[in-house]
């Protein structure tokens, strides 16, 4: 009998035991899995420092084993950039909503970027405020129903979603810029390899790197699973479309 | 025994820089001293102005006294808005190169110089707040030309050290200038 | 103007905010970072070039938002860190002291005050005493303020601030004003006097050979909040017990006691000793902590005096906390004046004068 070998195992980045409170169907818990597994490829867990932000991806910490620290809302990417300033040689990244990143924290982001701060920010683009009951954020798309836009987003009272993987693309500070989908395994394969190149871009000291991961939130859409993931590549991907917007390594290659 | 100095003038006649040498030398003779400048929007346009406090034998308490021991007025503006903070016989210093001779208070000592056009002779016009310096210390006897000398090059750049003996004649000239007062 | 003066022998004039800028550094600060406003943007000017110099952390911020998270990072990690800035845009770093409080972090904050309400104008004030001491973050907690009156208090009151964040890993303040920040005087650097405090059980260091830590202010259980607040309560009262620290004079046989910090507290002084040179029997009290309080102390005073006179430079603010010390034993008045440079020795005089003959 041949010798069994593992090939399918919880990342030891991610928390031995550790139970997901993210809703059913949320693409938080796999995007969190992605950047463990990336992290232990990398062999970097011991060494990393990751800022968590408000909203649901704050909990981030009660799943990965590496050292956390929490950040006000918005604040996560100047949290990181203290951390990096005072430790260089830590692997230091950010888990972000778009409204942390976007809205309230627009100009933290802008800047780390224009800095060409050497970290990464992971955000999660779900077009809504999860955690606080699905408001209109600054992804929502337009005609999209949510609570504080009852009758769909509409230019005249609210104007238009941010593409924000294109606007941190256009930062001189930027090395790398990228945006996923979680809708299907194909592209959840492409996410991961996405995030790792975004981390390499970091250990090779080339710059800021960031990666849009857009991600369902079917509890706030009022949606199955599958209809969110149907609507993420619908809906989402025609607004938001999936790819690398940026990589100062690639004229190289 | 404490005194109080206001030096007066306007932007680049270098008042704030003529009151840190004073204070620098009051701080090698061993004296408690104080620097105060006026900052901000308060500098922008009309006069700049700072305070320097000395005191020989405590610590300098309180800065922006009411009144003045001694007044360096490098222009009319500076006579003008500092003349009636004058402590009863103390003195105004004022350069009659910018500012007109005229005696509006009898309790107080004036000393009238043309400091600008001494500095011009000295061969520099930016040396006119050190000129005056050498002037003050004539007339008050509270600071030496040693002090203001080591104070001098504490306070001059390393990149300017060059400017340093074209400040010491200024300063010569200035304690030299004869300055009986009328 | 760049002076770069770090270790220094001897004695050196320089401003306030110099002052505070070098004894930072001289103190281990690693990183600064910091967004301008007068009066205290010589301590960023100061810091941009000396950190480079010697190869630490500096970032110009986009805002304060920035810089006092920044800070937060940096001092995460381990390392001594600090931000300056100036009344109202300490405002804009409420939330984040909230944050700092909670998550135990040995934050540095230089608050350099200046004249308010909203832009308020660039003189000097104590129009910020609550803002440091109350705060404007939510929840419940307290920040170490010290209260600087000379520019040699101003170095000696950095290097405790720094020990004091390390010590009890608790944000520290340095309320300091605009007079203090642009005087210059003599000062004395020498070493920095205190010992350097083991934070290698908590400070984010990468999870290599131990479980991960989090730093995080988020309690979603309620109880948990209990007992965390409460412990949070209980190294506040050894601060309080510990670190309270004030000046006095003349208050054996005062009749009226002047109590007044900071930089305007000179004036005070001033016009205690020109009383006393009258012969009046005044004294003078002075906090140097302004958190913790000298509560206890006043109280004690309010046994022997007759009567306390709060001088301030603001609307009245420190004298709420005089009068909750004294608690009703003796009248506690105020003298103040809105804004700008100290009331006048003469002033002062002449107010102690009135006040002793109600």
């Amino acid at each position: 009998m041949a010798a069994l070998t593992q090939t399918f195992k919880i990342p030891d980045s991610i928390k031995k035991g550790a139970k997901y409170s993210f809703c059913p169907g949320c693409d938080h818990g796999v995007a969190v899995r992605l950047v463990g597994e990336a992290l232990d490829e990398l062999g970097i867990r011991e060494n990393t420092i990751a800022v968590a932000s408000i909203g649901c991806s704050v909990t981030i910490y009660d799943f990965m084993e590496v050292d956390s620290l929490e950040a006000p809302h918005g604040r996560a990417l100047a949290e990181a950039t203290g951390v990096k300033r005072a430790r260089p040689d830590k692997f230091v990244f950010t888990y972000q909503g778009d409204g942390d990143f976007a809205s309230i924290g627009m100009a933290e982001s802008l800047h780390t970027a224009l800095r060409g701060e050497k970290v990464t920010a992971i955000c999660i683009n779900n077009t809504t405020y999860g955690m606080t009951g699905g408001q209109l954020g600054p992804t929502t798309l337009l005609g999209q129903v949510t609570t504080t836009s009852p009758t769909g987003r509409n230019i005249e009272y609210y104007g238009y979603p941010i593409k924000i993987a294109e606007h941190i693309a256009l930062c001189d500070g930027t090395a790398y810029s990228a945006r996923v989908s979680l809708d299907s395994v194909a592209n959840i394969r492409k996410a991961k390899q996405v995030i790792k190149k975004a981390f390499e871009i970091q250990l090779q000291g080339l710059g800021f790197s960031f990666v849009e991961i857009l991600s369902t939130c079917p509890t706030n859409w009022k949606m199955t699973p599958q209809q969110a993931h149907d609507r993420v590549r619908n809906q989402m991907m025609e607004v938001f479309k999936p790819g690398v917007y940026k990589d100062i390594t690639a004229d190289r290659n | 025994m404490e005194k109080n100095f206001i030096i007066a003038g306007f932007g680049g006649q270098g008042v704030l820089l003529a009151g840190e040498v004073l204070a620098n030398a009051f701080m090698m003779a061993g004296k408690n001293v104080t620097w105060y400048p006026c900052y901000g929007a308060e500098m922008r346009g009309g006069t700049v102005n700072c305070e320097i406090v000395m005191n020989d034998s405590e610590e300098v308490s309180a800065v922006n006294k009411k009144e003045a021991d001694f007044v360096v007025a490098l222009n009319q503006a500076s006579v003008d808005r500092f003349v009636s903070k004058i402590k009863k016989g103390g003195w105004m210093i004022a350069n009659s190169s910018l500012a007109k001779e005229i005696r509006t208070r009898a309790d107080i000592n004036y000393l009238f110089a043309p400091i600008t056009k001494l500095a011009e002779n000295v061969g520099n016009i930016k040396m006119t707040n050190i000129l005056a310096l050498g002037i003050l210390a004539k007339v008050s006897k509270l600071v030496t030309l040693e002090s203001l000398t080591e104070a001098l090059d504490a306070v001059i750049p390393a990149h300017r050290k060059n400017l340093i003996p074209l400040n010491l004649k200024a300063l010569k000239i200035g304690y030299e200038y004869d300055l009986l007062p009328v | 103007m760049t002076e770069c003066l770090t270790k220094t022998g001897k004695k050196v004039l320089t401003k306030g905010n110099y002052a505070i800028a070098n004894a930072a550094v001289i103190a281990g600060c690693q990183c600064y970072f910091g967004y301008p406003i007068t009066p205290q943007s010589e301590i960023g000017e100061f810091m941009s070039g000396k950190m480079q110099e010697l190869k630490r952390g500096y970032v110009s911020a986009e805002s304060e938002l920035g810089a006092i998270n920044m800070v937060i990072g940096a001092v995460a990690t381990g390392v001594k860190a600090m931000t300056s800035s100036s009344s109202c845009a300490i405002s804009l770093m409420q939330e984040a002291l909230s944050y700092a409080a909670t998550d135990e972090l040995p934050v540095v904050l230089v608050s350099v005050m200046r004249g308010g309400p909203g832009l308020g104008n660039i003189y000097p004030s104590q129009g910020d005493y609550n803002q440091a001491t109350i705060g404007g973050g939510n929840g419940d907690y307290k920040l170490i303020v010290l209260a600087p009156s000379t520019v040699q208090e101003c170095v000696d009151l950095t290097y405790k601030a720094f020990y004091l964040a390390q010590k009890y890993r608790n944000p520290t303040v340095l309320l300091a004003d605009g007079m203090l920040g642009q005087m210059m005087e003599p000062v004395e650097f020498g070493e920095y006097p205190y010992p350097e405090i083991d934070n290698s059980d908590w400070a984010l260091t990468g999870a290599k050979g131990r479980p991960s830590r989090v730093i995080r202010s988020y309690g979603p259980l309620a109880d948990d909040r209990c007992v965390f607040l409460n412990k949070l309560f209980e190294k506040y009262k050894t601060i309080e017990e510990n670190e309270t620290e004030w000046e006095e004079f003349n208050t054996d046989d005062a009749d009226i006691i002047l109590v007044s910090f900071g930089g305007p507290s000179r004036n005070v002084k001033s016009a205690m000793k020109e009383c006393r040179r009258q012969g009046l029997r005044v004294g003078m009290f002075r906090p140097v902590t302004l958190y913790p309080f000298p509560s206890k102390r006043l109280n004690e005073l309010a046994g022997i005096t007759k009567k306390f006179l709060v001088v301030e430079v603001n609307m009245g603010q420190m004298v709420r906390d005089v009068r909750l010390a004294v608690n009703g034993k003796v009248p506690v008045e105020l003298f103040n004046k809105p804004v700008g440079s100290p009331p006048e020795v003469d002033d002062i005089v002449n107010e102690v004068k009135r006040q002793i003959k109600e």
